[in-house]
């Protein structure tokens, strides 16, 4: 499939007994590039995430597929949007290249597909030495890129990354975003969400969550700009009244 | 969008079987548990009564009753012990050194040759009701041969039947509980051991990558059956050993149709620990309510201590929804009896029906979200 997948939601809010996780989210993921979701703990960053995949169903509004501007079913699609949860999800028993043969069943990745991608992964992770280490065995980088590569081994159209850099030192931070740049050139469309917000200027468009609301979405000196602020931190530190 | 894939299926027990075999804890459960279970059961576990004392208060001094007391002591059962006066009797069994008293009267020698009835008086200690039934069934054994041989040199013939027991001569209980010890691990084993597995996916957050893959229910509820269910076909083998070496148990029945019951039992089990793990997602709270439903059906209702014939009708029916009930017959029979898989086809269908339900139960309640 060479077509591009580009993602929307309309309006959509989810509430977790009173607390409303996500409220009234319009947004617009522009296909090929990438995206940055930022937001302090707590603003809704990885229940938007969950919705895109569609692990959780919004209560109101609709998430929208399309490719090539024309609406698809997500069953449809599902096959070509990759997702890295937050959480620790992968398995502390298994090594890296169980953990790749496990997924390349998951996702049916015919064999000699398999071996082109998992070279290539493991080069440019740097992870080719430690194929056979344990996953409970990686340092929190390490773990984080056999994360991406497991969700890269599908060879996405559109990648959902929910805080991949976080508790990550900060050479393997810019070596993870190293990694995503390299993505971008095959056309991608990726959504980072990321409390850091330093990484919110890696990012060619970001959208800024607040209290599960949609502030502003823009271009990051577009949006600087915008608040007359200097850095991404300031945007939050003004408190949120600033952020209308 | 694909459709079921055994591929994917195999992906997922494969991966099972890493986590099993790297888990301390799961290998222990799986080969540990069992012959501790079966060591433990088989001796606790005795109905048997061996070298009981009981007092005896003999006024008779005849042959006849010389002759019954020394039959009681050869025995092997009972261990004699005399007693000066009827008191001295009560009170021996009242200390509880005694678990019966015999009181022969003046008259014993005299009243068996003739028609008069009462001729022996026994008094059992009723508190532990199975002991006493045991103790009564010996005594009755005796004093029957006794009076089969005092009649045969008489001319009066009473002798009303003789009786052997079938399947279990000796009527070991060793032979009755140790198929029914082989049920209960299953069962326990089954349930324990998948009710952790999904909802530790949940609680680690695997759950949530899995999810996100086109994976489906069905696959990962039989990707995970398989490696269980090897682990306790294994679990089975090692107490069939245990119980042929050791035990000294026969077994009568067909291998193939014994395996055969046992895949069928395993897949409804299994998927009763998987439909717990499945609705609860939660490790601790899935053990705990695996040990409950696991446990109590399997100890109390599966006819394995009480017989499910003696209990009242709506107990009867509340039993016979549990496979173990089923597959406890089918155990029994093939170790004892060795029917065939046609006399056996009612309490195989009956857990097939139950299998069936269960696994359905487990596909259909693994939500394919994080809702």
């Amino acid at each position: 499939m060479d077509s591009i997948i580009h993602l929307e939601t309309s309006s959509i809010s989810k509430a977790f007994g009173k607390t409303r996780a996500l409220d009234n989210v319009s947004l617009k993921l522009k296909p090929g590039i990438l995206h940055g979701l930022i937001g302090p703990s707590g603003a809704g960053k990885t229940t938007l995430m969950r919705c895109l995949m569609g692990l959780m169903s919004p209560q109101e509004g609709e998430v929208k597929y399309f490719t090539d501007n024309e609406r698809r079913p997500f069953s449809k699609l599902r096959d070509y949007i990759a997702y890295m949860p937050q959480t620790q999800s992968l398995y502390a028993d298994l090594s890296i290249k169980e953990h790749l043969e496990f997924f390349k069943e998951m996702y049916q990745i015919p064999s000699d597909e398999y071996e082109k991608r998992k070279k290539n992964l493991l080069e440019v992770t740097r992870l080719a030495q430690f194929e056979d280490r344990l996953a409970g065995q990686l340092s929190g980088g390490m773990y984080k890129k056999l994360g991406l590569m497991c969700s890269l081994l599908r060879n996405p159209k559109v990648l959902l990354l929910d805080e991949p850099t976080n508790g990550v030192d900060p050479i393997s931070r810019r070596e993870f975003w190293e990694l995503l740049y390299d993505l971008k050139k095959s056309k991608v469309t990726i959504l980072v969400a990321t409390a850091y917000m330093d990484e919110a200027e890696r990012c060619s468009f970001v959208h800024v969550l607040e209290s599960g609301q949609l502030k502003n979405s823009g271009e990051p000196l577009h949006l600087l700009e915008k608040y007359q602020v200097s850095n991404f931190d300031e945007i939050f530190l003004k408190g949120s009244n600033n952020v209308i | 969008m694909t459709f079921f894939k055994w591929s994917r299926t195999f992906a997922i027990s494969r991966k099972e079987f890493f986590h099993i075999f790297r888990d301390p804890f799961t290998l222990g459960m799986a080969f540990v548990l069992p012959l501790l279970v079966v060591v433990i059961f088989g001796y606790a576990m005795e109905f048997n009564q061996n070298n009981v004392e009981v007092s005896f208060l003999d006024l008779d001094r005849s042959q006849s009753s010389r002759s019954l007391l020394e039959k009681m002591s050869s025995s092997n059962y009972f261990r004699l012990k005399q007693v000066r006066s009827p008191e001295e009797g009560m009170k021996s069994v009242k200390s509880d050194n005694s678990k019966a008293f015999i009181y022969v009267p003046p008259n014993f020698d005299k009243n068996i040759r003739s028609d008069v009835s009462e001729k022996i008086q026994v008094l059992i200690d009723g508190t532990d009701s199975a002991a006493a039934g045991v103790i009564q069934r010996y005594l009755i054994q005796i004093t029957n041969n006794m009076s089969i041989e005092v009649h045969s040199n008489s001319r009066v013939s009473s002798t009303p039947f003789v009786s052997r027991y079938l399947f279990n001569p000796e009527l070991n209980s060793k032979w009755f509980s140790i198929p029914g010890i082989m049920v209960v691990i299953m069962a326990i084993l089954c349930t324990l051991l998948t009710s952790l597995t999904i909802a530790r996916e949940w609680e680690k957050g695997s759950m949530e990558l899995l999810l996100s893959t086109p994976v489906k229910p069905l696959e990962i509820i039989l990707g995970k059956l398989f490696p269980y269910a090897t682990l306790n076909i294994i679990s089975v083998v090692t107490v069939y050993i245990l119980a042929r070496l050791w035990f000294d148990l026969p077994f009568r029945g067909s291998h193939i149709v014994f395996l055969f019951a046992c895949f069928i039992f395993l897949a409804g089990y299994l998927a009763l620990g998987l439909a717990i793990s499945v609705i609860l997602r939660q490790q601790l709270t899935a053990m705990q309510a695996a040990m409950i439903i696991g446990l109590l059906p399997t100890n109390l209702l599966s006819g394995f201590i009480f017989p499910v014939e003696n209990m009242p009708q709506g107990f009867q029916w509340l039993a016979s929804i549990f496979p173990v009930r089923w597959f406890m017959i089918v155990t029994r029979d093939q170790f004892l009896k060795g029917s065939s898989l046609v006399q056996l086809s009612f309490p195989i269908i009956a857990m097939g029906v139950a299998s069936v339900i269960l696994v359905s139960i487990a596909v259909v309640k693994f939500k394919g979200d994080l809702d």
